[in-house]
């Protein structure tokens, strides 16, 4: 009698999932987030579209930080990055969109081999000091470098269309987005589960120790830093055109904390964790500012006045609480649940 | 040279409230090892309190300080026994991630209690200029450099000379080791904390009082991380000096090569130290072992 689930070939190992159930799950995602645009309204349509972006580059993030362990705190530098390159593309040189977005990534991309060099030589929280002092020097080089990124007036965004697909309406952008994501994810589980996925895994558990097994450290930190930044760029990119007016005031530091709440909540190195983190993240404001309505009258000045410190305080408390009580994130309870119903009555 | 002397002495008297926070950092870095990136907010708490305290009693600036630091103290330990402590022997990433949901969390606190309006802080100093040598300083510029001159002598009798001093430094030499020492390592942490605390008072008192205290001034500690970089992360007294030579360089680069470099003259510095000389130019060198 078979007491267990085996995998007895490497096919079966690497396989993104062997099990119907899950595929079955996913066919059934797949139609929600397709049929979803004609079920809701514009406001729900646009927080789905923010949720889809979060993902895109939670995603990315996860990659430098939850798989390969480089600790980055300057996100907002990276997508600050991949917006304005994807704004400046599409409009002062008349890039189609569909080209200016994978720009928007690849230039993201190559700025980073420039943290990523001193990351070569620097752990742990070093990185994360270099990270931030590099997200301040890209806002100071974009708000002072005025003939080339305009500086303090930011960038409209206007009638921006990709294969017939308006992306001025809300409906138009959000399958462009949804596109877009369904790449990303598919594109970062395929990395995971190459040779490249797992010799991040390796550097991540000890740096020293996977040179010695035969890992080219310079090569693969270097590519973590490119792979995680082009898809942070893209992120960057799509933000862009939902906000359709950029200036450097997006990117502050909060959204660097906010990034990093996304794959604590969600949990290390798993993008299905990610996917619940920036769900769930992307939809603590709106449940916070729902349930305060219930209190005061949400139009008060109180809460308008400061739904900026709300927010940061909602993520500081998520930050908290997760690593305190269930440093997994989401993925990690997700986990024990399932593990709780398969075992039932026994503990494991 | 009458320009160059007033940028050393604006950049001595700026790099001295940097010195100040940073010695914050080295602090806690130095007894517990993590980096602490809610120093700045702790700053900004602390001297929104010493704003309510000056604006109801108002007090001058020594006796602010004097009154400050125990309600400072008090606050870092209670953080730390309530955010840190229970966070003890799990990753070094998880508590510093840690101390930056605190410190988000305390600037939302802090700006919600006070209001985002700046305020004017009340110090009861003369607006006088006082020329030492050919440099004009006011007063409390004076007071700055003072306090980092005072503190920088103290820590470093502290840490050669007091029972206590020498055992922060067997903590973090070797927390093992001192434990079996008989030190008790979980006090050390907290007293740590304390003293980064009432550091950061002093600090944000000095600095909101040389120029405004508004919600912004949490920026402060982050804009110190080159200074705790340049010296050493665990070194007390090269996070004073690192924090009056990066307060030199910046307003050196402001004034001689471009407009807002002074925003990102020390980050700057941090890229080229980190890849030159990652320890710094006091701290430690680590070595690794698998």
């Amino acid at each position: 009698m078979r007491t267990g689930h085996y995998k007895e070939t490497y096919g079966e190992l690497i396989a993104l999932s062997d099990s119907n159930v899950v595929w079955s799950w996913v066919a059934a995602l797949g139609v929600f987030v397709v049929i979803l645009p004609f079920l809701v309204g514009n406001y729900t349509l646009s927080l789905a579209i923010s949720i889809l972006i979060a993902i895109v580059g939670a995603i990315g993030l996860n990659l430098l930080t939850g798989t390969t362990g480089l600790i980055s705190i300057g996100q907002s530098g990276f997508l600050a990055i991949g917006a304005y390159a994807n704004a400046l593309l599409a409009t002062d040189y008349g890039w189609p969109v569909w080209a200016s977005l994978p720009a928007a990534g690849i230039v993201a991309g190559a700025i980073s081999l420039l943290v990523g060099i001193p990351s070569l030589r620097l752990k742990g929280l070093y990185l994360a000091i270099t990270t931030l002092a590099f997200s301040f020097i890209v806002n100071y080089v974009i708000l002072y470098a005025e003939p080339i990124t305009h500086g303090p007036n930011g960038i409209f965004l206007n009638d921006t269309k990709v294969f017939g697909l308006d992306l001025s309406t809300d409906r138009g952008l959000y399958y462009f987005v949804l596109g877009v994501t369904v790449l990303v994810t598919l594109a970062s589980l395929n990395i995971l589960r190459s040779r490249i996925g797992r010799a991040w895994l390796a550097i991540r558990d000890h740096d020293i120790a996977a040179r010695v097994m035969g890992i080219d450290l310079v090569r693969y930190k270097l590519l973590a830093f490119a792979v995680s930044s082009f898809f942070v760029g893209i992120a960057g990119g799509l933000m862009s055109l939902q906000i359709r007016f950029i200036n450097i005031d997006v990117f502050g530091f909060l959204l660097s904390i906010e990034a990093l709440a996304i794959i604590i909540l969600g949990g290390f190195g798993s993008i299905a964790g990610t996917i619940m983190g920036a769900v769930f993240l992307t939809l603590l404001p709106e449940a916070i500012r729902i349930s305060l309505g219930l209190f005061v009258d949400p139009g008060s000045s109180a809460y308008t006045k400061y739904v900026y410190e709300i927010r940061g305080i909602a993520y500081g408390i998520v930050i908290v609480v997760f690593l305190r009580f269930k440093p997994d994130g989401l993925i990690g309870l997700w986990r024990d649940v399932r593990k709780y119903f398969a075992n039932w009555p026994l503990a494991y | 040279m009458e320009y160059f002397l007033f940028l050393v002495s604006s950049g001595l008297v700026m790099g001295a409230t940097y010195g100040l926070v940073g010695m914050g950092f080295a602090i806690i870095y130095k007894a517990t090892g993590i980096v602490n990136f809610a120093q700045g907010e702790l700053l900004m708490l602390t001297a929104y309190i010493a704003f309510s305290i000056a604006t109801s009693l108002s007090l001058s600036l020594i006796p602010l300080m004097i009154i400050t630091i125990p309600i400072a103290m008090v606050i870092g330990i209670v953080l730390e026994r309530v955010f840190i402590r229970p966070m003890l022997g799990e990753p070094l990433f998880s508590i510093v991630m840690v101390t930056i949901g605190l410190a988000v969390i305390l600037r939302g606190v802090t700006i919600m209690i006070w209001g985002p309006d700046p305020h004017e802080f009340p110090t009861g100093l003369s607006s006088e200029v006082v020329h030492i040598g050919p440099v004009p300083f006011y007063q409390v510029q004076l007071y700055g450099l003072g306090t980092l001159a005072v503190l920088t002598a103290a820590a470093w009798a502290f840490f050669r000379f007091t029972r206590l001093g020498i055992a922060m430094r067997a903590v973090a030499a070797n927390e093992g080791a001192a434990m079996l020492m008989g030190i008790e390592v979980s006090r050390i942490h907290m007293i740590a904390w304390a003293f980064a605390a009432a550091v950061a008072a002093l600090a944000g008192i000095l600095f909101a009082s040389m120029f405004k205290l508004g919600p912004t001034i949490w920026f402060e500690g982050l804009r110190s991380f080159p200074a705790v970089i340049l010296g050493g992360l665990d070194s007390v007294l090269g996070a004073a000096l690192g924090g009056l030579i990066v307060g030199l360089i910046e307003n050196l680069a402001q004034g001689y090569l471009g407009q807002g470099l002074r925003e990102i003259a020390g980050f700057v510095v941090i890229v080229v130290i980190l890849m030159l000389r990652p320890y710094g130019l006091f701290g430690a060198r680590e070595i690794e072992r698998v």
